[in-house]
């Protein structure tokens, strides 16, 4: 890896004045780690113990120790496996969408377009509504009788969110919508990163649009596009609010919406949390294959 | 690490040991977000003026009220002195001792003659026909139907459906008719809709809805004393009601697979559909010309009945109940004494409450007070409500599930559905040790 | 850019800019709509067809900040002439505002204190989670760090857990330390969340700064803090900028913890705005105003900031 050998060994001084290295890194470091472990720690014990418990938070009765039960009812329950391959689908579009669209958008604006910064942060609106107010909001759009998306589109009676086909689409048109403009803003501060003399050489050689795009552009601006996709990729999979709001098709039953349903209506604490921490295992492999990639992207 | 979990404790303890506050002449009553809410606020307020005890509504939004509750309760929290809560919540929340047991209380004041028998049966007692109370039934609910009078009172439409069924169009007195009134009406071509019904399955709001056909045509879902599901739940008189409202669904305005009271009003409000069931107490939206175009023509109706001459209608509404970790419950019993007083309660209803009070209820005066409360009173003398045990939300989860896709996308039918939901629900009895 | 643009470029950079207002109406029609609907009268939010131009009233913002109840009268004349022009929306909208029976005084609906509340949190904790990701991202970025990957999985991975679950513990440890129900309490909570993508973002942009600038730095005399101080920081305020604006938009609209960590002191406005259906009929006005109104903060700081989330990483044109 390139960066490890500029990587300064605190121990060294390289300065010779002042702090040292050393303890300019502690001092850097484990603050923010101390807080994230004592903040942690025992929301994430709590739960691991109340996962193998039959513990009901709205009862006083006590826990009982029930071993694995709680992780061999909810593997076998046909429910769940579906509450997953809908979410697996939902990430995988909402994500691959918004990328599509935000860096899509990023690369348009890289380019000297009059009022670029108007256009920025008038694009970076959807992101910064509450979840719950653009829930409501497209739940408004997407009426047959009185919205706007039928009106101006021409669908007259179309059903988004009653159509079970097609409610899931809807739901991540919503988050694709939302979201689009994070990974915009990230593509775009990578993207202005490229050095003009990589272009300028690629002119020269007379490369192609599509070999400068998949040569240079895009190795160079991966690093950052990768924190995006696997900050979006962590976040699809925790969506309620907005999908909650929009339908509860069983279609669209995600498995923040079980999870919330398990957690908080019928006050199943036990099994809720040896759920969340099948999600966790689930969400840790999909992220560490991500960051694998993130590190040989930034190898290159 | 050490340190940290050091401070935890001794911040548990400096709160153990912070012994309770002196008597405050202070009283907390939660409930959640919504115009029942001022009132009961307004309606305190002369308490504090007869008797100097502050007494604070404090509300929270109907989609989280439930949760806030409970953890408020997991936590032993005494920010709550009282607490309206749901009907279902009886059974979880007195097995687990969050409220204070009222039994006393209910026989010394005769509560249950003073109040209607309905709501004695399904806002204050757990478990079913035990004679155990814990809550005093403090704003009565139940669904009733709204209507557009224009359209039924049309005389073309009234000679074309006269044509069509061979009987005058008037309110529906049985299921039969509403769904024919609903097929009548139901004209996607020109925009109007036959009728508006409650299909959200987040919670409680498809199944509150089947119910009003379930229990009318003489259906019920089980024995409420036995936990005996097996020839209740799915016999034939539950899985004719299911069906009736699969039909009702068919005439429903287009997307209408996520509503509940707010939808169902604004259906009447948008000229949408003919008929809508509501709770009564989101009425008052429907006879105010500010909020509703179609006020002057809006009627109302309580629900119909079944074959068989069956009339029920599903329980909404509350009961007061005084929470265990109260630092104030004196203050909170001499609070419930005061409002169970025959002037509070005919006052509550003059506020705009809807009390429980069989003598008020009963009152010529209350009964013309409104368009609607003359369905309102014939409704609370036959209300019926879901399971109040304390695993009711997964009751309701298992039947949202079987339920929904049967309603909504027509899948199955009304047999093979009731039969699954039958084995969900005996399976979750014997869960919780209920039945062997 | 080349100089010479030849034909295709030409019309390359037209299809880009039809591109880009393409994107702008389809992203920005539903802001439109909420924005239009805050300032509509309530009869026209729902209208078939959609209603776009209109006399616009200040009636959904009056409700906004007012607790208010069914008129089941007609309000009298005399009352309704000498109401407030604020009051007298409300009147026409079949409304009264609740009023203090001894006092007379109007009931806020609490509004105002929640949109101060989240402000304070927002603002706060937004500061103290860039600063933090800030130094440990240059932290982890400068220095050779035993277990570097695992404490930055870590540090990952406290962002991955559904909220739902730890929601429980969260609210029984904050009750025993006593934060429920404080602006520190959510301030922690919050300035937690966003550590961890401060954290990541912030290293991908320090990691691609050139150690050059800071080596040169330091043999010019500097320490290595003021090295940090005068060249690195300049150098990420992009970063630095995107990451505060994210922040900011997580801490601004969160929802589920706000309502579950507070109840009387330190509430925000994100759980208020939707429960406007207490009358049982949605009111679109009063939701999309209280939505414009929690967009605007958000909305100029980032247009403030706007220069510097586009400057790109202008070390970049020097990088080999």
């Amino acid at each position: 890896m390139a960066d490890v050998m500029t990587r300064l060994e605190p121990n060294t001084r390289a300065a010779a004045r002042g702090l040292s290295d050393l303890s300019i890194r502690n001092l850097f470091i484990i603050p923010t780690i101390a807080f994230l472990i004592v903040f942690n720690v025992f929301p994430l014990l709590y739960s691991l113990y109340t996962a193998f418990t039959d513990y009901r938070a709205s009862t006083s009765a006590p826990a009982n120790w029930i071993g694995l039960a709680n992780f061999r009812d909810l593997l076998s329950d046909p429910f769940i496996w579906r509450n997953f391959t809908i979410t697996a689908k939902y990430v995988i579009i909402s994500v691959t969408g918004q990328v599509l669209v935000g860096f899509g958008l990023a690369m348009l604006l890289n380019r000297p377009i009059p009022l670029k910064g108007l256009i920025t942060t008038l694009l970076l609106l959807p992101m910064m509504l509450s979840p719950a107010v653009v829930g409501l909001f497209w739940k408004l759009l997407y009426d047959p009788s009185f919205g706007i998306i039928n009106y101006f589109l021409g669908l007259g009676k179309f059903e988004w969110l009653a159509d079970p086909q097609v409610a899931l689409y809807a739901v991540a048109i919503v988050d694709i919508w939302m979201w689009s403009p994070f990974v915009m803003l990230l593509s775009l501060a990578g993207l202005s990163a490229v050095p003009k003399h990589l272009y300028e050489a690629a002119e020269i050689d007379r490369a192609g649009p599509f070999y400068t795009f998949f040569r240079i552009t895009l190795p160079l601006v991966a690093p950052i596009l990768m924190i995006a996709i696997i900050f979006r990729t962590m976040e699809a999979f925790k969506t309620f609010d907005h999908a909650y709001i929009l339908s509860t098709q069983p279609t669209t039953e995600l498995i923040a919406i079980r999870l919330y349903k398990m957690a908080f209506l019928e006050w199943q604490t036990g099994m809720s949390s040896a759920f969340a921490y099948i999600v966790l295992i689930v969400v840790v492999a999909i992220t560490n294959i991500y960051v694998k990639y993130l590190n040989k992207a930034k190898a290159r | 690490m050490q340190r940290q979990l050091y401070r935890l404790m001794a911040g548990v303890a400096a709160i153990a040991l912070s012994a309770p506050a002196a008597m405050s002449q202070e009283l907390t009553i939660f409930w959640a977000e919504w115009d029942p809410a001022n009132y009961l606020q307004e309606l305190v307020n002369e308490y504090e003026a007869e008797t100097g005890v502050t007494v604070t509504v404090e509300t929270t939004p109907w989609q989280d009220f439930q949760t806030k509750a409970f953890t408020e309760f997991n936590a032993r929290g005494s920010a709550y002195d009282m607490i309206v809560g749901d009907s279902q919540w009886l059974g979880a929340a007195s097995e687990a001792g969050h409220y204070v047991d009222l039994t006393e209380f209910f026989n010394t004041h005769k509560l249950g003659e003073i109040m209607a028998p309905a709501t004695v049966k399904y806002y204050a007692e757990y478990p079913g026909n035990s004679g155990k109370y814990w809550a005093v039934p403090a704003e009565g609910d139940a669904v009733g139907w709204s209507y557009r009078k224009d359209w039924f009172e049309d005389p073309a439409e009234m000679a074309a459906f006269k044509e069509k069924y061979g009987y005058d169009l008037a309110v529906p007195e049985t299921w039969a008719q509403l769904i024919d009134i609903a097929e009548f009406f139901h004209r996607p071509d020109q925009n109007r809709y036959g009728i508006a019904i409650y299909t959200d399955n987040s919670y409680d709001g498809l199944i509150m809805g089947v119910e009003n056909a379930l229990f009318s045509y003489g259906g019920n879902l089980g024995d409420y004393s036995t936990y005996q599901v097996d020839g209740i739940l799915n016999s034939d008189a539950s899985i004719a009601g299911l069906e009736a409202y699969r039909k009702l669904y068919g005439f429903t305005p287009p997307g209408w697979s996520k509503t509940f009271f707010v939808e169902n009003n604004q259906a009447i409000t948008e000229g949408l559909a003919a008929m809508s069931m509501n709770y009564f107490a989101f009425f008052p939206a429907l006879v105010n010309p500010a909020t509703n175009p179609n006020a002057e023509v809006t009627g109302f109706f309580a629900n119909p009945k079944g074959p068989n001459g069956d009339q029920f209608a599903a329980l909404g509404g509350q009961g007061i109940s005084i929470v265990s970790y109260s630092e104030n419950q004196e203050e909170a019993f001499k609070f419930l004494e005061w409002f169970i007083k025959e002037e509070t309660q005919k006052r509550w209803a003059e506020l705009g409450g809807y009390t429980a009070h069989a003598a008020t209820l009963e009152s010529e005066e209350f009964r013309k007070a409104t368009p609607y409360n003359e369905a309102f009173y014939q409704t609370m003398f036959m209300v019926k409500d879901f399971w109040a045990v304390p695993e009711y939300a997964e009751l309701l989860t298992a039947a949202n599930a079987r339920i929904y896709p049967y309603i909504v996308g027509g899948e199955g039918t009304a047999k093979e559905v009731l039969d699954a939901l039958t084995a969900d629900w005996n399976e979750t009895f014997k869960k919780y040790g209920r039945i062997q | 850019m080349a100089e010479v643009k030849t034909k295709g470029e030409v019309i390359f950079n037209r299809a880009a800019v039809i591109a880009v207002i393409v994107a702008l109406v389809v992203m920005l029609t539903p802001i439109f709509w909420i924005a239009a609907t805050a300032f509509k009268p309530r009869n026209l939010a729902t209208t078939v067809p959609p209603t776009v131009f209109f006399e616009p009233t200040l009636s959904p913002f009056a409700k906004l900040f007012t607790k208010r109840s069914q008129l089941r009268e007609p309000v009298e004349q005399e009352v309704y002439d000498n109401a407030a022009w604020w009051e007298k929306l409300i009147y026409d909208g079949g409304e009264q505002v609740v009023r203090n029976r001894k006092s007379g005084e109007v009931t806020s609906s609490g509004f105002g204190n929640r949109y101060m509340n989240s402000l304070i949190v927002s603002v706060i904790s937004t500061l103290l989670a860039v600063s933090m990701g800030t130094i440990t991202a240059y932290g982890f970025s400068r220095f050779r760090v035993p277990g570097e990957q695992d404490w930055l999985f870590f540090i990952l991975s406290t962002r991955m857990l559904p909220p739902v679950v730890v929601a429980i513990p969260m609210f029984l440890m904050y009750r025993a330390v006593g934060l429920h129900d404080t602006h520190i309490g959510l301030i922690i909570l919050y300035t937690a969340f966003n550590l961890s993508f401060a954290v990541w973002i912030m290293k991908g942009f320090i990691d691609e700064i050139p150690r050059e600038y800071e080596e040169a730095a330091l043999v010019d005399g500097y320490t290595r803090l003021q090295a940090f101080w005068k060249i690195v920081l300049p150098e990420a305020l992009t970063g630095i900028a995107a990451t505060a604006v994210f922040c900011f938009i997580t801490a601004w609209n969160e929802y589920a913890f706000a309502l579950m960590m507070t109840s009387k002191n330190a509430q925000t406005a994100p759980p208020y705005i939707p429960s406007q259906v207490g009358s049982g009929l949605s009111d679109w006005t009063v939701i999309a105003s209280g939505a414009f109104l929690f967009l605007l903060p958000v909305a100029v700081f980032t247009f403030l900031l706007r220069n510097h989330l586009l400057r790109g990483m202008s070390f970049g044109a020097i990088r080999k």
